[in-house]
């Protein structure tokens, strides 16, 4: 008689704190059903208070994997792009969050982690790596990646020239990257303010584009940032 | 229990100023180790802050109430079967694991209610408590049943059944007993009691261990702890008969030997199980201790004898 084969968790013996702040996170059946509740509550109060519309969600790839980018001005904008997923998907969309700000503090990591489903970036020292970790997450079919190409929140609520890690992830791939618009996420909860006001919202999702046969040199890497952002601006109403 | 009868309650207050001070002087006694003899007293800190923070939740939670007694003991009981669960890999079957967590809902909920009919008479559907497992069992035998699965199922149900009865079902005596005449008096002593034979035997263990207790199963313990936790226990119900004036001689030997005895099986038993999947402890919860189940070990077998034997002698509720 064979014995029997124990396969103990990765992450068994690590504090939970530490468990949320590793990456990729171990699932577990209480942090899911939390993520789920809190989506639900944030979908219905983005509704609500913000009159959250969603415009051009059939662009959406309905199976695979592919990469959402967007402005950034504000916390509500990784809520809203989670939002117009269906939510048996929540789980597998992952927000790429600067680690230096929502990794750092216990209270920031549980909703970084547990609500939104964060992948820690490590903007200003490990950019190979996270690019490496975003690249295996896109490699498993299924996943969607969240990126603000800007890097930061926009302080004037101007979009910002887009940062050059996003073409290295989809340059020579044909992974589908979902150019979307967040209108008013500005108005609504600028940096700097404690809570968001009730400004109305509205996610414009446009066309998925693909960099299949773009090599990936500097030039062609400034050449697909630029594209990008221009794909994000023309969904500026 | 609420808490008024536990602010009028004797024995409460009692236990309130006992574990104050115990925690007091072992608060006093490792300071002067650190600063007086300068030793290094860094791990026991640890393991002895993480006792200032499980002592006021416990008794904070037998204060507030029944309910909240039994959603503690409910909870501690499905985290430390999580913590099993994770270790064996079983709880990457999200079903199975389901079905336990409803199960040990289904304990909490069984000793909450009401014994529906028949002549019975107090809190709690004792009935249905005890033969809960028989449901939970075919319920976790049903469940690749609904999945159409063959692979690797006799070992999740096989671990699922075990946890549900060894970590679920037994520790929720604990629960249950928050319905009994005598809740302050008994919750308090088996707690109480199988915590300071688990300090006894690390403390006999440290200052006179030479012979291992079972080599293969847990290097560290020895039959000098061992031998000199039994003797704490089996003085302990004596010490403390305050929490069960009723009790006849005989019953406080009988519950000096369930702590001393089942205290030991139940560390020792989550060794084995430690020890088969190669791991140190069942998880990182709790600093200083290890995992959840690594403090709530010993409970798990004095809990269920405990509560049989007051229920032989006297009527629980």
């Amino acid at each position: 008689m064979n014995s029997w084969q124990y396969e103990p968790v990765a992450d068994l013996d690590q504090p939970l704190v530490e468990r949320l702040r590793r990456f990729p996170r171990e699932p577990d059946i209480t942090i899911y059903a939390l993520r789920s509740l809190a989506a639900l509550a944030a979908r219905a109060w983005l509704r609500v208070y913000h009159r959250f519309e969603i415009i051009g969600a059939e662009n959406l790839p309905k199976e695979g994997s592919f990469i959402m980018v967007a402005n950034h001005a504000s916390h509500l904008d990784a809520i809203c792009l989670l939002s117009a997923l269906p939510l048996r998907k929540l789980h597998r969309a992952f927000p790429a969050a600067a680690q230096d700000y929502f990794f750092v503090s216990v209270p920031r990591l549980a909703v970084a982690a547990v609500v939104v489903n964060a992948l820690p970036f490590a903007r200003k020292t490990h950019i190979r790596q996270s690019l490496e970790i975003c690249r295996q997450l896109l490699a498993n079919p299924g996943n969607i990646l969240i990126i603000f190409p800007e890097g930061t929140r926009s302080a004037t609520g101007e979009i910002g020239a887009f940062k050059g890690g996003i073409s290295l992830l989809v340059a020579g791939t044909s992974i589908p990257v979902v150019p979307c618009f967040l209108e008013g996420t500005f108005a609504a909860w600028p940096k700097g303010k404690r809570f968001p006001r009730p400004r109305r919202l509205r996610l414009h999702i446009g066309k998925p584009r693909a960099y299949p046969t773009h090599p990936t040199n500097k030039e062609s890497s400034e050449h697909i940032s630029i594209d990008l952002h221009q794909a994000v601006l023309d969904l500026m109403p | 229990m609420s808490p008024q009868a536990a602010y009028h309650s004797e024995i409460f207050r009692l236990y309130f100023y006992i574990v104050a001070g115990l925690l007091a002087v072992a608060g006093l006694a490792l300071a002067f180790l650190a600063w007086g003899l300068k030793k290094d007293v860094r791990s026991i800190w640890t393991t002895y802050k993480a006792w200032l923070v499980m002592a006021p939740v416990i008794l904070g939670c037998i204060f507030a109430g029944r309910v909240p007694t039994i959603f503690f003991f409910c909870l501690l009981s499905a985290l430390g079967f999580k913590e099993f669960a994770r270790a064996t890999g079983l709880y990457r079957d999200w079903w199975t694991v389901g079905v336990v967590y409803l199960g040990i809902a289904a304990l909490g909920i069984t000793s909450l209610v009401h014994q529906p009919f028949g002549e019975e008479q107090g809190n709690g559907w004792y009935g249905y408590f005890i033969v809960l497992p028989v449901h939970v069992i075919a319920l976790i035998l049903f469940v690749p049943i609904v999945r159409n699965r063959v692979a690797g199922e006799l070992q999740n149900m096989s671990l699922a059944i075990l946890g549900f009865i060894y970590i679920g079902w037994m520790f929720c005596h604990l629960a249950f007993m928050a319905n009994a005449m005598n809740a302050y008096g008994y919750l308090l002593y088996v707690v109480f009691a199988t915590e300071v034979n688990d300090v006894a035997a690390f403390t006999f263990g440290k200052l006179f261990g030479k012979h291992p207790l079972r080599s293969n199963i847990s290097p560290k313990k020895t039959w000098e702890g061992a031998i000199g936790a039994f003797a704490v226990s089996m003085a302990l119900p004596w010490l403390m008969r305050f929490s069960f004036p009723f009790f006849g001689p005989w019953e406080l030997i009988f519950t000096g030997l369930i702590v001393g005895i089942g205290g030991q099986l139940g560390d020792l038993s989550i060794s084995v199980i430690k020890r088969d999947i190669g791991i140190k402890d069942m998880g990182a919860n709790i600093p200083g201790h290890g995992g959840i189940l690594d403090r709530i070990d010993s409970l798990i077998f004095v809990a269920p004898i405990f509560f049989h034997m007051a229920g032989f002698f006297y009527n629980m509720r």
